[in-house]
C-alpha cells in the first residue's frame, strides 16, 4: 500500500505537468520542449526558499510560480517568433540553457550537490510527513488544475487556441493577436509546471538537477502524446501509464543488468508505434 | 471518443486494477513498518531478501554496471562458501539512477513495495540522500560502497559506510600539494557530487597562505577538454589536479593532456588510480602522478579479488576502492547477520563496533557516526601501479 | 606556446567534427524536410561498428571502418523503410516524424547499451602522432578528421551538383509532388538520402571514436551541435552548415576561454537562439 501512494503522488505530479504542456502542444499546437525547465524553476525555489527561510510552503509555491511565470514570459516571448520545428529547437535550448544555470551556479543551487532537506508542507498545523496525507494535497491540486485546464479548454480562449493551431494566419486576419494569446498560454503552461515542481521538491526532500535534463521534457512530452493531444483526461492516462510502465515491465521479468536499458527500449517502441498507428493517442482526437 | 479508444482505455484500467491488486495483495504479505523500536524479525530461514540501489542507467551506469558486478560476485561466493549460517543472500536491484529522484523511487520501492530490511545503496551520494528518510522511518539498515559525501557522515543510526567521506582526499591531496611546495594548483573538476566534493576538501585545506587555485569545472558529458586545459596551460600552475567522476572522462582528459604535449606534475582522485586500464594506457604521463588511495592493491585479498573478477566478467577492475569496499561491505554484513540475526536496528548498532576488519580494502574500522574510519593515504603511481609515498 | 594558436587550432577540430554532422543532417533535412533526430544514433552505431569489428573479431582495421560505415547506412535505410516511409505515405506533420525519430534514437541507444554495456571504449591503441601547427598542437587522427570532413564537403557539393541523381536529389527537396510527377523515383531517392546521410554519420562516429573514444550515449550532444552548425549555417546549404559548423567550434572554445568550461552547451544554445531571433535563415541561404 504505501509503495502505492508513492506511486499514486508521481502520478499525480506528472499529471500536473501533462495537463499543463497540453495545453501548449495539444491545445496550441506549440511544440514546446523545455517543460521540465519551469518544473526545475518551481522546484528550486521551493527548495531554497523552504531551506533558506521559514515560509510556509504555500507561500514558497506562490512565489515559486511568480519567479517561473517572469522566466517564462521572457522565454515565451522569444519562442514567439519561431514556428514549428524551429520553435522545438529553440525550446530545446533553453531547456539546456537553463540546467546549466542549475548546475553552475553553484552558490545559489549548491550545484550538483543538490539540496537536501526540504521541509514538508504544513496546513493548519498539520505536518505532511505521511505521504497519504502528501497524496491529498497533490490529489486536491490535481483536480484544481484540471478544472482550470477545463475551464480554460471549454472558454472562448480556448477555442482561440484550437484555432491557431489550425491555421494561425486566418486567425491574425480576422484581427486577433495570436501572439498574445501564445504568451498567455505559454506562461500559464509554465507556472503549472513550478506547481507540480514545488510539490515534487518537497515531497522528494531532496532536488538536484539531474531531474530537469532534456530528456524529462521529452518524457512529459511522451506522456501527452501517448495519452491523447488535446485531451484532458488523455494527460492523466498518459501519466498513468508511463509511470507504471516499469512496474508493468517488471512483470516480464528481465534480467536486472538490461532491465534499465530496456525500459528505454519500450519508450522508444511507444513513440514510433504510436507516431505509425495511433498519432492521437489513446483517447485524444487531435493528431500530430 | 471512437469504440477503439474505449476499449483501449478500458482495458488499460483493466490492467491497472490488477497490477494495484497485486501489488495490494504483496504488500500485505510483508511486514508493515511499525511505531515499536525493534520491528518483526522476519523468519529466521530461507533466503534473506537484501535491496542493493545502484546507478544502472543515466550518467553513472557505468559505475552500476560496476557494482552490480562486485556485489554479485561477492554474494556468489557468501552464498557458495556458506557463511551465513545455512542461509544465503536473495538480492533485489534497483536503479538508483545517480538522482534524487531515482534514489527514492528506488528505496520507496524496496522499502514499500519488497519489505526489505537491509538496503546496500551503493549510488551517488545524492541518490543516497533521498532515500535515506524513506528507510529510516520504516526503520530499514542502510549500507554504502560508494557514497562518499561529507554530508552522510553522521546522517542517521540507519546508515553506514565501508568507505571513507571524500574529506580525506581532499585533504591528503591539499597536504602533499603544499609538502611538495607547489604555488599555483591548476584543478580540473567535473561538475558532479562526488568530485566537487573532493574539490571542496581539497579547498579546505589549501589555505590561501599556501599558494592559489585556479579551477576549471566542466560537465559530465564533455567529450572535448582541449580548450579548457589550454586555458588552465595558460595560467602556469605547478601542478595540475584532475578531478573526474568517471573512468571516461579520466582517460580523455588524460589523451588530451598528451595530444597537447602538457608535462605538468598530477594530483589525482580515485577513479583515476583505482583504474587499471586507465593507468597502463597513460602510463609515462601518469608516472609521478599523486593520488589518495583507500584502501590498496597489494594484499592477497584485493589481489584475489582483482582476479577473480577479471576471471568471472573478462574485464580488468576499474574502480578499485569501490570494489574492495562494496566486496568487504558484502562480508561485513553477513558476519553482522551471523552476530545479530536480520534485525536492522540491532545490525546498525553493530556495525558502529567493527574495529580492524581485515577486508580487501585493509582494515575495515567504523566509527560511530557510520563513517568509515582513516583510510586514506598518499600515493605515488610507479611503473603502472599506485605504491604508498615514501 | 602561447594560448591563442592551441585555441584556434581547437575550434576547427571542434569545427571539423561538426561539419560532418552538419552534412549528413542537411542532407536529409533539405531532402524530407523534418529534423531526423535518428541520425544522433548513426553515428554511435558506426563508433561501435568499428569496436566490434575491430577490437573484439579482430578484423583489419579499414575493412572495419568500412564494414561499420555501410552498417550506419543499413540501419539508416531501414529506418527509412519501416517508419518513414509509411509516415510520409500517409502524409504525416514533420512533427510526427520529429517525435518517431526521436523514439527510434531512444530505443536504439538503449540497444546499443545492452549490447556493449554502458561503459566508455577507446577505439585506438596507444598513443597517436602528434604534429605542431602554427605554434599548437594536433594529432593524427584530428586532421583525419579535418580532411574527412573537406573532402565530404567537396564530394557532396559535386555530387548534388553535377550528377543526374544528385539534382534528383535536390529536385525531391524543392518539391516532391512535382518530381514524383516528372518521373523521379522519389522514394528510391530518399532511401538513398538516408543511406548516405547515415553513412557519414556513422563515419563521424568512427572519427570521434578515434579521436575521444565512444560511449552508447555519444550521440545525442553531437546531434544537437551539428543541428545548430547547419541552421546557424543555413539550413540545406552545403557550405553553410560547414561555415556554421567552425563558427560554432570558435565560439564554444572561445566562450571556454572567456567564460568557462562549464557553461559550454549553454553557450553553443545561446549562439543558436541568437541566430533564430536575427537571422533565423542563417548565414547562408538555401
Amino acid at each position: 500500500m504505501p509503495y502505492l501512494i508513492h506511486l499514486a503522488i508521481l502520478v499525480g505530479i506528472y499529471g500536473i505537468l501533462g495537463l499543463s504542456l497540453n495545453l501548449v502542444v495539444g491545445y496550441t499546437g506549440l511544440l514546446s520542449v523545455t517543460h521540465a525547465a519551469f518544473y526545475g524553476l518551481g522546484a528550486y525555489a521551493t527548495a531554497i526558499l523552504l531551506t533558506s527561510t521559514g515560509l510556509n510552503f504555500f507561500v514558497a509555491l506562490l512565489l515559486g510560480v511568480l519567479i517561473t511565470s517572469v522566466l517564462a514570459l521572457l522565454i515565451g516571448l522569444v519562442l514567439s517568433r519561431f514556428h514549428g520545428d524551429y520553435y522545438a529547437l529553440g525550446s530545446f535550448g533553453f531547456n539546456i540553457i537553463i540546467y546549466s544555470v542549475f548546475l553552475n551556479w553553484q552558490s545559489l543551487t549548491r550545484g550538483p550537490l543538490g539540496i537536501p532537506g526540504i521541509r514538508r508542507p504544513e496546513i493548519f498545523g498539520l505536518n505532511l510527513t505521511d505521504n497519504f496525507h502528501f497524496l491529498l494535497l497533490v490529489l486536491a491540486i490535481l483536480l484544481l488544475v484540471y478544472f482550470l485546464c477545463r475551464f480554460i479548454v471549454n472558454s472562448s480562449f480556448g477555442r482561440a487556441l484550437r484555432a491557431i493551431r489550425e491555421d494561425e494566419q486566418a486567425l491574425q486576419v480576422f484581427g486577433y493577436r495570436t501572439t498574445f494569446y501564445k504568451l498567455i498560454i505559454f506562461v500559464l503552461s509554465a507556472a503549472l509546471a513550478a506547481v507540480a515542481g514545488s510539490l515534487f521538491a518537497s515531497y522528494i526532500t531532496f532536488v538536484d538537477p539531474s531531474s530537469f535534463v532534456l530528456f524529462e521534457s521529452i518524457f512529459i512530452l511522451a506522456i501527452i502524446i501517448l495519452g491523447g493531444l488535446a485531451n484532458l483526461r488523455g494527460s492523466l492516462l498518459g501519466a498513468l501509464f508511463l509511470i507504471l510502465l516499469p512496474e508493468l515491465l517488471r512483470f516480464v521479468g528481465f534480467p536486472s543488468d538490461i532491465a534499465a536499458q530496456m525500459r528505454q527500449v519500450v519508450y522508444g517502441l511507444i513513440l514510433v508505434i504510436l507516431m505509425l498507428y495511433r498519432p492521437q493517442g489513446l483517447v485524444g482526437e487531435y493528431k500530430l | 471518443m471512437s469504440n477503439t479508444g474505449k476499449a483501449i482505455v478500458g482495458l488499460i484500467i483493466l490492467v491497472l486494477l490488477v497490477i494495484g491488486l497485486a501489488y495490494l495483495g504483496k504488500a500485505s504479505q510483508s511486514s508493515a513498518p511499525t511505531t515499536t523500536e525493534t520491528p518483526t524479525p522476519v523468519v529466521e530461514t530461507g533466503p534473506i531478501k537484501v535491496g542493493v540501489i545502484t546507478p544502472l542507467t543515466g550518467d553513472a551506469a557505468a559505475l552500476g554496471e560496476f557494482v552490480k558486478n562486485v556485489t554479485d560476485l561477492a554474494v556468489e561466493e557468501v552464498n557458495t562458501n556458506n557463511v551465513i549460517n545455512g542461509r544465503t543472500f536473495e538480492l533485489v536491484y534497483e536503479d538508483g539512477k545517480c538522482n534524487g529522484t531515482g534514489g527514492a523511487n528506488a528505496m520507496q520501492k524496496l522499502v514499500n513495495a519488497d519489505g526489505v530490511k537491509i538496503v546496500i545503496a551503493s549510488d551517488c551520494s545524492g541518490a543516497v540522500l533521498a532515500g535515506l528518510p524513506i528507510a529510516e522511518q520504516a526503520k530499514v539498515f542502510v549500507f554504502s560502497g560508494t557514497a562518499t559525501s561529507p554530508d552522510l557522515t553522521n546522517k542517521s543510526l540507519f546508515f553506514a559506510r565501508t568507505v571513507a567521506s571524500d574529506n580525506g582526499q581532499g585533504r591528503v591531496l591539499a597536504e602533499a600539494a603544499i609538502a611538495h611546495g607547489w604555488k599555483k594548483v591548476a584543478v580540473l573538476q567535473e561538475s558532479s557530487d562526488y568530485a566537487l566534493g573532493i574539490y571542496r576538501a581539497f579547498e579546505a585545506n589549501y589555505p590561501a597562505t599556501a599558494g592559489t587555485i585556479t579551477k576549471e569545472e566542466y560537465p559530465g558529458t564533455t567529450t572535448d577538454f582541449r580548450s579548457t586545459l589550454t586555458k588552465l596551460r595558460a595560467a602556469n600552475a605547478d601542478a595540475l589536479f584532475i578531478d573526474p567522476q568517471s573512468p571516461g572522462t579520466a582517460e580523455r582528459i588524460l589523451k588530451q593532456l598528451a595530444d597537447l604535449k602538457w608535462s605538468v606534475p598530477l594530483l589525482a582522485n580515485d577513479i583515476v588510480s583505482g583504474n587499471a586500464d586507465l593507468i597502463t594506457n597513460h602510463k609515462t604521463r601518469l608516472e609521478g602522478a599523486l593520488v589518495a588511495e583507500q584502501g590498496t592493491a597489494s594484499l592477497p585479498k584485493s589481489q584475489k579479488l582483482d582476479a577473480d573478477y577479471l576471471k568471472k566478467y573478462g574485464k580488468e577492475m576499474i574502480y578499485r576502492n569501490y570494489a574492495q569496499a562494496q566486496y568487504d561491505l558484502v562480508y561485513i554484513l553477513a558476519e553482522g547477520i551471523n552476530k545479530n540475526g536480520t534485525d536492522a536496528g540491532k545490525i546498525a548498532t553493530w556495525v558502529r563496533t567493527v574495529k580492524d576488519w581485515p577486508g580487501a580494502s585493509g582494515l575495515v574500522t567504523i566509527g560511530a557516526d557510520g563513517d568509515r574510519v582513516g583510510g586514506h593515504v598518499l600515493k605515488v603511481i610507479k611503473n603502472g601501479k599506485a605504491e604508498l609515498a615514501s | 606556446m602561447g594560448i591563442l594558436p592551441q585555441l584556434i587550432l581547437n575550434s576547427i577540430i571542434a569545427g571539423a567534427i561538426y561539419t560532418m554532422i552538419a552534412l549528413g543532417f542537411n542532407l536529409i533535412y533539405s531532402t524530407v524536410k523534418f529534423f531526423d533526430l535518428s541520425y544522433g544514433v548513426m553515428m554511435a552505431i558506426g563508433g561501435y561498428g568499428v569496436y566490434w569489428l575491430y577490437k573484439i573479431i579482430g578484423l583489419n582495421l579499414g575493412l572495419s571502418v568500412v564494414l561499420a560505415i555501410l552498417l550506419a547506412g543499413l540501419v539508416g535505410y531501414l529506418a527509412d523503410y519501416f517508419v518513414y516511409r509509411p509516415l510520409r505515405r500517409r502524409k504525416a506533420s514533420t512533427m510526427v516524424l520529429l517525435v518517431a525519430s526521436l523514439g527510434i534514437f531512444t530505443a536504439l541507444q538503449a540497444v546499443i547499451a545492452i549490447l556493449f554495456s554502458s561503459q566508455f571504449q577507446t577505439l585506438s591503441a596507444g598513443e597517436g602522432k602528434i604534429y605542431e601547427v602554427i605554434g599548437g598542437a594536433i594529432t593524427g587522427v584530428q586532421l583525419v578528421i579535418l580532411a574527412s570532413g573537406l573532402l565530404i564537403m567537396l564530394a557532396l557539393a559535386f555530387f548534388l551538383n553535377r550528377t543526374r541523381f544528385g539534382r534528383a536529389i535536390k529536385a525531391v527537396g524543392d518539391d516532391e509532388e512535382v518530381a514524383r510527377v516528372v518521373g523521379i523515383n522519389t522514394d528510391k531517392i530518399i532511401s538513398f538520402v538516408f543511406f548516405l546521410s547515415a553513412a557519414i554519420g556513422g563515419l563521424a562516429g568512427v572519427l570521434v571514436g578515434f579521436d575521444t573514444g565512444i560511449e552508447p550515449t555519444m550521440g545525442l550532444n553531437l546531434l544537437l551541435k551539428g543541428v545548430i552548425a547547419a541552421i546557424v549555417g543555413g539550413i540545406g546549404n552545403i557550405y553553410g552548415g560547414v561555415l556554421g559548423a567552425f563558427l560554432l567550434g570558435t565560439v564554444e572554445n572561445f566562450g571556454i576561454w572567456q567564460i568557462s568550461g562549464e557553461w559550454k552547451d549553454a553557450i553553443a544554445f545561446a549562439l543558436l537562439i541568437v541566430f533564430l531571433i536575427f537571422r533565423p535563415q542563417g548565414l547562408f541561404k538555401r
